[in-house]
């Protein structure tokens, strides 16, 4: 045997036949056992039990044809059953060199016996002496034909066999190798692509292997930044795989619905995953999207429940916003492709509300992001035990202020409309003009801010909306200002009226006025002081002598805030009038009264009624003027 | 019938040497294998594999060489072995018959030899390598009438094969971690914008060499701009790094110099 | 207050590098940050400032009372810093109504100005390192406030401190956390060429700004500086120092393969006046 052989680091893999069970297990019984007659049936009998429990080559190949399917505890006891055959052929191979190192060593010992005495096992000192092995040369009969021959086939045999086993190894290997090249081609063109589209592509940060495309929002909150990125996996076809760790595989996102009076009456509209849904673009895209909307959602619960004070509701997944008595704002987080029926009740211009929302909210948490960037990038406070807080973002409070801002307008508008046509069926001419949200008309274009921020910054600010009109008086005029805090308290509405009645200069309302019905009534109040003092200053020009010179009445003011108006005619008889105003209707009423009465407080029932007319925006006969009803009532 | 020469004893010993060198190498496999779980690192376990196979390959050649003087040497125990307490040794010394399990590796290699004569197994193998599959030779009973090769045919193609293989191995470049482009435009700014760790040839030159150990450096460098707090930032920022190295100069004035200067206004010196 | 320091120096040729990698390290632009340092020393024991200095109608009581504690200390260097714009550099002053600097002010410049009346000044007082226990991180006490527009040096020489010398500094600010990362060298100003024989310092700060040309790195090879500091609000409050630290060496070691950031000599940041 002098041709060379690799050593079998794997056991040859070979069908074995029954006839080959012999030499093997004669060779285990010599290791194990010495020899054959240390070994009697007993043992023989367990050996054969655990043979058949566990029989290392049925079992191998069975493992390589389901190498693939075997999970990772299963392949680990492979391993340790392989690493067992490695052990024990080395053991072997060691065994069988030693018997031969120490048969040289003990032929030598003879002649060299402290050299060889070295290598000898310590067995084998013990047991025999050295020098106890005799050696002479013999002149070996020569060797037969036969057997140089048998030794030849048999180098030759497995040469070829080995060659053979070496070339299919190669290319194996080659074919393995190029299946791998074409995978990684596949894998890095994909990888490029993903990276051409302009995405980040970069190292896990904890896995310096493998690459990772990051999708997320840098100036999140960490737990949300921190899953901004996703692994670039290769399947082992080179295939692109986007390892998402955490991100759920379902498109989600933040749902906005109008419920008017007990009904959703508006939805936002469902943005359902593209058709391409597979290719890695818009795997990408959608992982970012939902990181983004669960982001949002986040922040809603967390904003909604600090406003608590203010009706907002927060349940496991839904926030529940009140706007105005009839109207609620539900945000709920859900899946895309999960059917959602249009709501029957639905209309259009509620959906447009939502969808409004819906935008606005996305603006706002990413006006917020640029705020944290904007945050993490000023010189820091000194180290203190207290960590800063993160504030709550400002998402539902803009959205809110700005809902009951706009509620507030109308209601005003009505107000003044009403009041309005109530005086104009009475003849009388007055005006107002509103201006809706002039504080956002206001935005000023600055250097320091991009115009984005700026423009969303002003949805953050106050809301400010202001109405001046003209009262029947010349010179007459009053002024509403609103004032909605989204953010800062205190927050909700607020009224300021400004009134300039000429007659009446030291008359000011109060200042601050939270209540519609309390702005309701100051309005209403001074348009009907307006009026008495219309009444008071229509008397006919000739009437300005002396009172009932000419016979007819000249109005005076006599209490104001109750509306009544006195006239003495000529023969002393005093007549009073009282105007009486509210929105749907103005009223005067005339009567005598003695002049005694003055001095107590007038009582409408006590006196005898002259006339009585009341103007209503919607009656079908239009009665007199106000000016001829005054004019009427002016007759002695 | 003669006692040994110097010259013979001399040889036993080189055998003894060999023996010696195989048994430690097969040793030292056995202690790595019980010291490791589950198993050494590839490459180890791949070193130690290969000093044992030229070991054999050592004694291999030299038992081939000094054949004649062995097979002429003949052993038996002297009076002083102890052959009754201890004939099973003495057995297991001398004995010449193979294990059974050398002796049926020995019928596999022959019959393998005798499928190749009888039924040109040699002549299989080159479809067999274009198919690149199939392990053995055996298994091949299918194909009857496969061209056989006569030993001398076996004889010139193992001539052949040695020289051929090595030929077509050195026309090829086996150092071929960067494309030809990549080498034009530069090794390290090709590792630097891909931000990945792919070793230099090992036959480049010394101070090639060097500039590896650098590149390394550098890519540590955007490893550290990534590494931080788990997200992740701004990472094409490197683009123009590769070249910025080359000729730094270094600060002459030292940095408490320069800081005392700051804090006090004594100039430097 | 108290301020962890590291610092690194970064050869020029690294620079370019260093500040795109300290971008993507913190995930922001650099903050490019020019400053005028004066620096002052005191000539007298201290005693109690009752002097008022000139104006200083723009400084709260607040900051007199802590200028005070700074300044009755001992005997130290201080740095008095304003912030500058490049726009400030080379261009004509536009209060001081000199008529010969009007006349030849034809610079391109001329449509921004200096107006050194209402360059705003800040006293940085830098105790001296603290010796021993922090070896690995320099770590000294600090405070700082707000000082009057203007001419500084009436009132530093109303406190008993005089003008030492003046040089500008120039760099990029990163905010990392709460670490404040510096890159940054010293610019001096060009001597003056009409007196040649007296290359010495002017004894007050200049009222004009050269153009930033002229301007020469103190380090000639126009090194940087990289300093990395986290200021505590108490010192005293050990847990919070041993987090400043860190927080300072997580940086050290994000950065190590870049820069080998370390603690300064303790003796070169030496503040006191002997």
């Amino acid at each position: 045997m002098t041709d060379h052989f690799s050593l079998p680091l794997r056991p040859v893999i070979e069908k074995r036949d029954s006839s080959d069970s012999l030499p093997g297990d004669i060779a285990q019984i010599n290791a194990q056992w010495g020899s054959f007659r240390e070994l009697n049936e007993v043992s023989l009998r367990e050996k054969i039990e655990a043979e058949k429990d566990k029989d290392p080559w049925a079992e191998e190949d069975e493992g390589d044809k389901e190498a693939a399917e075997l999970d990772s505890s299963e392949r680990m006891d492979l391993l340790y059953k392989r690493r067992a055959e490695i052990i024990q052929f080395a053991l072997q191979a060691h065994m069988e060199t030693s018997f031969a190192l120490d048969f040289v060593s003990l032929l030598l010992s003879k002649h060299n016996p402290r050299q060889a005495e070295t290598s000898m096992s310590p067995f084998l000192k013990t047991a025999a002496p050295l020098g106890s092995l005799n050696s002479e040369i013999v002149n070996p009969p020569p060797r037969s034909d036969a057997s140089l021959k048998d030794v030849k086939s048999v180098s030759r045999g497995w040469r070829l066999q080995n060659f053979n086993n070496a070339a299919s190894k190669l290319l194996n290997a080659g074919s393995r190798l190029e299946t791998e090249v074409v995978a990684e081609t596949k894998y890095w063109d994909e990888v490029l692509a993903v990276k051409e589209k302009g995405w980040k592509i970069c190292r896990l940060p904890r896995e310096g292997q493998a690459l990772g495309v990051q999708y997320g929002f840098l100036e999140a909150t960490p737990i949300f930044r921190d899953r901004g990125l996703a692994a670039l996996r290769r399947a082992d076809d080179g295939r692109l795989v986007l390892d998402k760790g955490l991100i759920p595989r379902k498109a989600q996102g933040v749902r906005v619905r109008v419920k008017h009076k007990g009904h959703i009456a508006g939805c936002s509209k469902v943005y359902r995953p593209s058709q391409d849904a597979e290719s890695i673009e818009s795997r990408i895209l959608q992982a970012r999207d939902t990181l983004f909307e669960e982001e949002l959602f986040h922040e809603l619960i967390r904003e909604a429940r600090i406003l608590g004070s203010q009706g907002v509701t927060t349940r496991q997944n839904l926030v529940q916003v009140p706007v105005c008595d009839e109207q609620e704002i539900l945000l709920d987080l859900v899946d895309w492709d999960q059917d959602h029926a249009p709501e029957e009740t639905a209309s259009s211009e509620r959906n447009v509300l939502a969808d409004a929302i819906a935008h606005s909210i996305r603006i706002l948490l990413t006006y917020a992001h640029r705020q944290n960037l904007h945050r993490r990038t000023q010189l820091p406070p000194p180290l203190a035990p207290k960590r800063r807080p993160v504030p709550e973002y400002q998402i539902l409070r803009p959205i809110m202020a700005y809902l009951q801002h706009k509620s507030h307008i109308q209601w005003l508008e009505s107000l003044l409309s009403d009041l309005r046509r109530v005086l104009e069926s009475a003849g009388i001419t007055c005006d107002f003009h509103a201006t809706h949200f002039s504080s956002i008309g206001t935005l000023q274009p600055s250097n320091l801010i991009p115009k984005v921020e700026a423009l969303a910054r002003v949805f953050l600010a106050p809301f400010e909306s202001t109405f001046s009109g003209t009262l029947a008086t010349p010179q007459s005029s009053f002024r509403v200002r609103i004032r909605t805090n989204p953010a800062v308290p205190p927050f909700g509405t607020f009224y300021e009226i400004f009134v300039h009645l000429p007659q009446f200069p030291d008359v000011q309302p109060p200042s601050h006025i939270g209540l519609q019905d309390e702005v309701a009534a100051v309005i209403t109040h001074f348009a009907m002081l307006d009026i008495a003092s219309t009444i008071s200053l229509h008397n006919p020009p000739n009437a300005q002598g002396v009172p009932g010179k000419t016979g007819r009445l000249s109005w005076e003011v006599a209490y104001p805030h109750h509306g009544e108006l006195l006239a003495v005619d000529s023969t002393g008889q005093s007549k009073k009038m009282k105007v009486n105003l509210s929105r749907e209707e103005l009223t005067i009423h005339t009567y005598f009264s003695s002049r005694s009465e003055t001095f107590t407080r007038p009582i409408v029932s006590r006196s005898s009624t002259l006339r009585i007319q009341t103007w209503r925006p919607d009656l079908k006969e239009p009665g007199p003027s106000l000016v001829e009803f005054v004019a009427q009532a002016s007759q002695p | 019938m003669s006692t040994l020469s110097p010259d013979q004893i001399k040889s036993l010993e080189q055998s003894r040497q060999r023996l010696i060198q195989l048994t430690h190498s097969l040793g030292s496999l056995i202690t790595s294998l019980n010291q490791s779980d589950p198993l050494p690192s590839w490459p180890s376990l791949q070193s130690q594999a290969s000093i044992i196979s030229s070991n054999l390959l050592t004694l291999s050649t030299h038992l081939s060489e000094n054949h004649d003087l062995l097979r002429s040497i003949s052993a038996y125990p002297s009076p002083e072995f102890p052959t009754r307490t201890h004939g099973n040794t003495l057995e297991q010394l001398l004995r010449t018959k193979l294990d059974p399990r050398v002796e049926d590796w020995v019928g596999r290699g022959r019959k393998s030899d005798n499928n190749n004569t009888d039924m040109g197994l040699w002549g299989t193998l080159t479809s067999n390598s274009a198919a690149g599959l199939s392990s053995t030779g055996q298994g091949l009973s299918g194909e009857g009438n496969v061209a056989r090769l006569s030993e001398g045919d076996l004889a010139a193609l193992w001539e052949w094969a040695p020289v051929e293989a090595n030929s077509e191995a050195r026309r090829r470049n086996w150092g071929g971690d960067f494309t030809l482009e990549e080498r034009e435009r530069g090794v390290q700014s090709v590792a630097a914008g891909l931000g990945l760790r792919r070793v230099l040839e090992d036959d480049e030159d010394e101070s090639e060499e060097e500039e590896e150990e650098e590149e390394e450096d550098e890519m540590e460098v955007v490893g550290v701009r990534k590494s931080v707090t788990g997200s992740g930032f701004e990472f094409d920022i490197a683009a123009a790094s590769g070249g910025a190295r080359q000729e730094g100069v270094a600060p002459v004035v030292p940095l408490d110099d320069i800081l005392r200067y700051m804090t006090t206004g004594i100039p430097p010196r | 207050m108290h301020e962890l320091l590291l610092f690194a120096s970064v050869p020029s040729h690294q620079h370019h590098e260093l500040l795109q990698q300290l971008a993507g390290l913190t995930a922001m632009q650099p903050r490019h940050r020019l400053e005028r340092r004066l620096i002052f020393k005191a000539y007298r024991k201290p005693g109690l400032v009752n002097a008022r200095g000139g104006t200083s109608r723009e400084m709260q009581g607040a900051d007199l009372v802590r200028l005070n504690k700074m300044l009755n200390g001992g005997m130290y260097y201080t740095q008095v810093v304003g912030p500058i714009s490049g726009a400030d550099f080379g261009s004509k002053p536009s209060s001081s109504g000199d008529l010969d600097a009007t006349m030849s002010g034809t610079d391109e410049t001329a449509g921004s100005s200096y107006d050194y009346d209402s360059q705003p000044w800040k006293l940085e007082f830098r105790d001296i390192p603290e010796a021993g226990t922090r070896s690995t991180i320099t770590a000294r006490l600090t405070a700082s406030a707000t000082l009057p527009k203007g001419d500084i040096v009436t009132p530093m020489s109303a406190w008993g401190y005089s003008f030492v010398t003046e040089y500008v500094v120039e760099g990029d600010a990163f905010i990392h956390n709460d670490i404040v990362i510096f890159l940054h060298r010293v610019l001096q100003y060009p001597v003056h060429g009409h007196e040649p024989h007296e290359p010495h310092e002017p004894h007050e700060p200049r009222r004009q700004m050269p153009s930033f040309r002229d301007l020469s790195p103190l380090e000639r090879t126009g090194s940087y500086i990289l300093q990395a500091a986290i200021t505590v609000q108490d010192g005293s409050n050990q847990e919070l120092m041993r987090t400043a630290s860190q927080h300072l060496f997580g940086l050290r070691e994000q950065l190590k393969t870049a820069v080998r950031l370390e603690h300064a000599d303790r003796l070169s940041l030496d503040t006191r006046a002997k």
